[in-house]
Parts: C-alpha cells; sequence; structure tokens
C-alpha cells in the first residue's frame, strides 16, 4: 500500500520528479526502508489511457509549459516554442522514451584526458569511471529487463532492422544487432512479452517495455514507504540558516501551495527544470540559487548531435511496423579522430507513423517535391544518428528576465550554439547514412535536422572538485550535503549513447550512498 | 510547422491534457462550411469563395493527387470554424486569399481558385511564403490533413495495432526483397 506522510514531516526525503532518476530513486530508497514523498508535476495516467495515437499521446504526455530558446542550433528556427521534448506525468519521460539502453564507453567518462583541451568546449573528466559504475549497469540492465544482457534473449529484427542491417553490412559495418532494449521479448518479471505494435512512444499498451511508471513507482509503493503526488509542482526548495535544506514549497494539483519539509531533498526533474528550481531557489545566503558556489548550475547544457536520415525505396519497408527503436549500428560510436572530430555516434532506427511523419518531415515545406516524399510512405526507412557533442559554458539554461509560468515561476530559456565539432560529426554522420541506404539501392535519402531535443544533460555536472561543477560522484552537491541531483543534469560529458542507463544506474548507486550516510547520522 | 507547433498551440488554448480528444474531434468535424457558391455565405466566417479558395490553397501546399477534396475541406474545417469565431483569423485569411487572387488575377486574368494551371497558382504561392497567412494556414492545416485515419491507408501505412495484437503475426518481419 502507497504511504501517506505529513507535510510536517520532516523525516521523509522528497524526490522531485518520477522519470528514469526519480522513479528509480524512490524505489531503491523505500525497498531499503527510507520513506520517500516523489513531488511530480504531472498528473497520473494508467495503461488503460494510452491509445495508439501518436498525436494524442504526444499532446497527453509532454510537458508543454512554456519554454523559450536561443543560440544557434537548428530548432530556434524550427520548433521556437518547444526547444525540448520531455513529460510530464508520472514516470517522466520513461513514458515517450524508446527504451533503447546503452552503456557508455569507457573513454567518455575521460574526455579532458582522452579528448584534450579543445577550444570553445569546457570539458571534464567524470570523478568516476566505467569500472566503478559497470555493477550498477548490471543492476540497471536487470532490473529494466535490458535485452542481450544477463541471457535476455535479443528481440527479433523487423522489416525496418533488416533493412538498416543490410545496408550496414554492405557498408562493410560489423556492429549492428536489435540493440539493447529495456523491452521484454518474452514475458519476464511480471512483464509481458513485446507485440511488435509499434507505438513504444505513444506508451506501451501491454506494459512490455520498461517505464518507472508501470515498474518502479508500484514497486515503491508497495513496500508501504513511498507516497507519490501528482500535480504537485515544486516552486522552491527551501533552506535553514546553516545553509542545509529542510523542504520544498510546491503548488498542489488545486493550485494551493503547500510546503513539504524533509530531511533530505533530492532533485530529479530533468536537466532543464532541476537548474531552473536550483536558481529560483535563491536566497540571500545562496543568492546565485542553491548549490551554485561554482557558478556552474544550468551551465554545460548538453543535447547530444542528432539528425535522422529518411531513405526511399523502391519497395516496401513498412518502417511503422514492429518494435520502434529495436536496430542499431554501433560502428562510428568508437573514438576515432582521423574522422575529423572527437567523440562517436550511433545508427538507430527511427520509425515514425504516418501522421508525425508527414507533419514533421521539412519543416515548413510545401509543394510537389515534399508530397511525393510523403506519397513513398510505405517504402521509407528512417535512422536517427546520435553521438556526443561538447559541454560548453555558454550553452545554458537560465531563468527568463520576465516571461512566467501560472505559478509565477520565471520560465527556463534553453541556449544552444553547435560547436564545430558538433558540425564536423553531423556531416559525417549524414554522409555515412546516406551511403549505407544507398548502397542497397535507395533511389532518394532525405536529411531532417534536430528534432526538438529528447536527450537532455549536464546542467548540473558531476565533478571531483567544488569549483569545476554542482555535484560530487554520487550526486550529492558539493555546497549542500542533504541536497541531491539525482538526474540527466549529472552527466559530466554526454557520450554518444542514449543517455537513460546511466541514469538509473546513477541513481541505484546513490541510493546506496544515502542509505549508508543516513544510517551513520551524516545527513 | 508540425506536431511541434500543433501541440504548443494545444497548450497556449489551454487543452492541455485533452490533446487527444480535441484532435479527434477536429477530425470528425464534416466539410459543413464548404458550402456551395449557390448557398451563399456563412454569415461571420468565410464566405464559399474565400472556403473554396482555401481548400485550393491546402491543396497545393500538401498536392496528393491520390485524396479526394474531403480530406482537404476537414484540414481546413478548424480555421473555418476558428475564422467565425474569431475575427482577426478571419481578416487574416480573407486577406491572404485576396491577395493570391489578386496574383494570378494579374498573370492568368483568373480568380487564384479558377486557375487550372498550378505553376501559376505555385507562383502566386511564392509570393507569400512565409508570411503571417501562409504560415498561420500551413501551421494549422498540417496535422489535421495527415491525422485522419481515413486516409492512412491511400499512404499504405496501417495504423494502430495494439488492438489488432500488435504486428506479430502482421508482417512486422515479412520483408523479402533483400
Ligand atoms: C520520444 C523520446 C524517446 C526517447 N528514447 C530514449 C531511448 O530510447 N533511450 C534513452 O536512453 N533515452 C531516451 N529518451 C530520453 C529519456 O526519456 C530521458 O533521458 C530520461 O527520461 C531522463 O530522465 P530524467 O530523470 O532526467 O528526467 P525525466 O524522465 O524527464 O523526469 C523528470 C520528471 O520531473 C517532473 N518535474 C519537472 N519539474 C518538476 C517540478 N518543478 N516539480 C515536480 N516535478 C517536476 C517532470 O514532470 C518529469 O516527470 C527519449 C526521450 C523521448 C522524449
Ligand atoms: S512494440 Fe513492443 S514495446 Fe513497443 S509498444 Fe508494442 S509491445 Fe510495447
Amino acid at each position: 500500500m502507497a504511504a501517506k506522510f505529513d507535510l510536517n514531516d520532516s523525516s521523509v526525503v522528497v524526490i522531485i520528479g518520477s522519470g528514469a532518476g526519480g522513479g528509480t530513486l524512490a524505489n531503491e530508497l523505500a525497498r531499503k526502508g527510507i520513506s520517500v514523498v516523489v513531488l511530480e508535476a504531472g498528473r497520473r495516467m494508467e495503461m488503460a489511457e494510452f491509445k495508439n495515437d501518436e498525436i494524442g499521446m504526444f499532446g497527453a504526455f509532454t510537458w508543454l509549459d512554456p519554454r523559450t530558446t536561443s543560440g544557434s542550433w537548428y530548432v530556434t528556427k524550427t520548433s521556437p516554442d518547444l526547444p525540448v521534448w520531455t513529460c510530464k506525468l508520472v514516470g517522466g519521460t520513461t513514458v515517450h522514451w524508446g527504451a533503447c539502453a546503452l552503456r557508455f564507453q569507457e573513454h567518455e567518462f575521460k574526455t579532458r584526458t582522452r579528448y584534450g583541451a579543445i577550444a570553445g568546449a569546457n570539458l571534464l573528466d567524470w570523478p568516476i569511471d566505467l569500472k566503478e559504475l559497470a555493477p550498477y549497469y548490471d543492476r540497471a540492465e536487470l532490473r529494466m529487463g535490458v535485452t542481450g544482457t544477463h541471457g535476455i534473449p535479443r528481440l527479433p529484427a523487423s522489416n525496418h532492422g533488416k533493412v538498416l542491417f543490410a545496408g550496414a553490412k554492405k557498408l562493410g559495418y560489423t556492429k549492428y544487432e536489435t540493440t539493447n532494449m529495456a523491452i521484454n521479448p518474452v514475458p519476464r518479471d511480471g512483464r509481458a512479452g513485446c507485440q511488435q505494435t509499434g507505438f513504444c512512444v505513444q506508451g506501451c499498451t501491454f506494459g512490455a517495455k520498461w517505464s518507472t511508471l508501470h515498474i518502479d513507482i508500484p514497486q515503491a509503493e508497495a513496500t508501504g514507504k513511498a507516497e507519490v503526488r501528482p500535480e504537485s509542482q515544486v516552486l522552491r526548495i527551501e533552506h535553514d540558516a546553516s545553509g542545509k535544506v529542510t523542504g520544498v514549497v510546491y503548488a498542489d494539483a488545486a493550485g494551493n501551495l503547500q510546503r513539504q519539509k524533509a530531511r533530505i531533498v533530492a532533485l530529479a526533474a530533468n536537466s532543464i527544470e532541476s537548474p531552473r528550481l536550483l536558481l529560483n531557489s535563491s536566497s540571500s545566503k545562496f543568492p546565485q540559487g542553491l548549490a551554485n558556489s561554482s557558478g556552474q548550475v544550468g551551465k554545460n547544457y548538453m543535447r547530444h548531435m542528432t539528425s535522422t536520415v529518411f531513405a526511399i525505396f523502391d519497395k516496401p519497408v513498412h518502417m511503422y511496423r514492429g518494435t520502434a527503436q529495436s536496430g542499431i549500428v554501433m560502428d562510428e560510436a568508437r573514438l576515432d579522430t582521423k574522422r575529423g572530430f572527437v567523440g562517436g555516434y550511433q545508427m538507430e532506427l527511427l520509425p515514425q507513423g504516418l501522421p508525425s511523419f508527414a507533419t514533421n518531415l521539412v519543416p515548413g515545406g510545401w509543394g510537389r517535391d515534399r508530397a511525393s516524399i510523403i506519397d513513398s510512405y510505405a517504402n521509407i526507412a528512417g535512422v536517427w544518428l546520435v553521438g556526443e557533442d561538447l559541454p560548453r559554458e555558454t550553452n545554458r539554461i537560465t531563468l527568463h528576465p520576465n516571461r512566467k509560468d501560472k505559478f509565477g515561476m520565471p520560465i527556463p530559456n534553453v541556449h544552444s550554439d553547435d560547436h564545430p565539432n558538433d558540425l564536423a560529426m553531423q556531416k559525417h554522420a549524414l554522409a555515412q547514412a546516406d551511403a549505407l541506404y544507398k548502397s542497397i539501392g535507395a533511389k532518394r535519402t532525405v536529411h531532417r535536422l534536430p528534432f526538438p531535443s529528447t536527450h537532455n544533460m549536464g546542467t548540473n555536472r558531476m565533478s571531483e572538485k567544488p569549483a569545476d561543477g554542482v555535484v560530487n560522484r554520487f550526486g550529492q552537491t558539493h555546497d549542500i550535503k542533504n541536497l541531491f541531483v539525482s538526474d540527466g543534469s549529472q552527466f559530466t560529458s554526454s557520450g554518444g549513447e542514449n543517455p537513460t542507463l546511466t541514469i538509473v544506474a546513477l541513481a541505484i548507486r546513490q541510493a546506496e550512498h544515502i542509505a549508508g550516510q543516513m544510517s551513520k547520522g551524516e545527513i | 510547422m508540425g506536431l511541434f507547433d500543433w501541440a504548443g498551440k494545444l497548450s497556449r488554448r489551454g487543452f492541455l491534457a485533452g490533446g487527444a480528444a480535441t484532435i479527434a474531434a477536429v477530425a470528425v468535424t464534416g466539410p459543413t462550411i464548404l458550402a456551395d457558391p449557390q448557398n451563399g455565405a456563412a454569415p461571420a466566417g468565410l464566405n464559399a469563395e474565400e472556403s473554396r479558395a482555401l481548400l485550393k490553397f491546402v491543396r497545393d501546399l500538401f498536392p496528393h493527387d491520390r485524396l479526394e477534396d474531403v480530406f482537404y475541406a476537414k484540414a481546413i474545417a478548424p480555421l473555418q470554424e476558428e475564422a467565425v469565431k474569431n475575427s482577426s483569423t478571419r481578416e487574416l485569411l480573407a486577406g491572404g486569399i485576396a491577395r493570391l487572387n489578386a496574383s494570378t488575377l494579374a498573370s492568368a486574368g483568373k480568380a487564384y481558385a479558377d486557375v487550372a494551371d498550378e505553376s501559376v497558382r505555385v507562383a502566386a504561392i511564392k509570393q507569400i511564403e512565409g508570411g503571417a497567412f501562409f504560415t498561420k494556414v500551413h501551421g494549422d492545416t498540417i496535422t489535421p490533413l495527415y491525422n485522419q485515419p481515413d486516409l492512412w491507408p491511400k499512404f499504405g501505412y496501417e495504423g494502430p495495432s495494439s488492438a489488432l495484437g500488435g504486428y506479430i503475426h502482421r508482417g512486422f518481419n515479412d520483408l523479402d526483397w533483400l
């Protein structure tokens, strides 16, 4: 049974956000017998409400509160009102996610050492390495049921996958497969097996896909130690004279302000909202915002180099049939500066149903040429190119000087300029994907530059030294012992891999640290 | 400009959680305001001539010969409704249509919707591309056009599959031409 805690109960751990980081942390702490209150801005949806409806579920899941954007990145021109794509509901962006679950590579934890100093980039090594995180990756994979790990079979290849793999083989690539996916190929751990419906991003109606909504939140509640409060948007984190955090102020479903006391606060609101909250919690003691003595809160925003290539064939592909993102080519993920850039990229399947494909293919586009591409819909294959982008101090989240949301909280601005390294990688990736599809007879390829950003990282980064970042090796803020960051904003570098498995592994590891420090009375 | 702006629009209008229902409602709204010219104009919104030109314009933006007019009529229905309720929308649409007409009258001696030569109409569109009228119509019709389930089979899209047990027994891996 879900617990119910008093607003004045100052023994609880308050977790802000219930997505990949927050949902996992709640489950881990509750299982250790620690009381948690999860405050989630979005509402709680049940699986029965999910529909195979791209446009409808986008409207139902997405965080649509106002955000602005600036900088040279493509999204400022094509989607200025929605620069990033995250979710607002219990389960966070894991309800939408495609479930591609990859580990970071060893060198990606040590970018400053391995890449050297790069002009215009703010590179830093993570204070941890792959070896240290490996046991937690193991636990995350087992929890999420990641295919291709720990004896869990892989998903079968769809038509869309077969096309990708045939092109990869022809091009001489060797590392391609149906991806490590947090999707059950067969029933496992109380979850159904995948039915190849293809609507993974619209919320899996069979529960084959891992999300914190279906797995971690119910498990946490079942311990009797966790309470999840939906439609509760935190506006401020409060502290006492000594600088320790004491609780949070949030707006409840009715719009009334509430104050929840806390022994510890863990911030897991994602890489846009977490720095926004820290900056909005400034006080006379912390005029720059909480945990911001380094000045790094909100900086080093990373969103991956991304682009998509769609290829038109003579014969049917039906890219929408089957597990959406289950297919990957990993040959370009290596570090090889001979290609003209540092870092690497993955090539991952990206199918779209007709409504999203047609509406997003050519921003602002019209006329016969565009229509002829849509007319070929059944014969089209798509691959998403996703690679490491470099942290820059100037790519950052700031509070808007005058625009506020409905609770009076300043809205965030997302600033991003492409680094020359990102552009060099993008160019390479587009050419390779073109070659891949042309090698097996594509008549034409079409490039779609970045969609609103789905991978958001780095805005409260981890650092060995307090001067270089916001949190330490456990996600604990350097400045305030009982304040933690538990989401993707901890990332010191972005890696070339989708971020979520790493977020989950870090949260599992962080829970051990919090429990240990609590039992020693240190926090 | 597509899904992402469409969603932004929904949120600004305060539809937020009801996004699915709203779009479903849009999709079933019939071409009621695509009145035949004899019946004259709807009182406050676009008149029949303007509606006919708007439909032609959206067809030219998204020209699929395989689609009958009814699909485009459904795509413009939300805009027609908005023009009834909102006089600035009405003015924007009527003004844009007037510019298209003026342009084809000058180049071909006919109102936009009466010009048979597509290249003449396309040239008229190029003159207003990116302006307020173009952007509004483009952004507000693209999603309602392609989000009509009746239209999907014409593009080889089979759509929702959960109720049918997914594609696991319906061809997810039937590709045989490689
Ligand atoms: C379409 C799509 C596909 C994706 N596919 C993949 C994939 O295949 N693999 C992968 O690794 N990643 C994927 N991602 C990215 C992945 O979903 C995110 O990396 C991950 O969910 C981020 O976790 P998080 O804990 O940082 O934040 P989130 O999961 O975004 O959770 C943050 C939560 O905090 C809540 N919140 C925010 N502010 C407040 C506040 N003030 N008060 C209370 N609550 C608040 C939000 O409502 C949200 O529920 C995808 C994302 C999208 C959009
Ligand atoms: S394809 Fe599989 S994982 Fe995706 S929604 Fe369908 S059943 Fe769920």
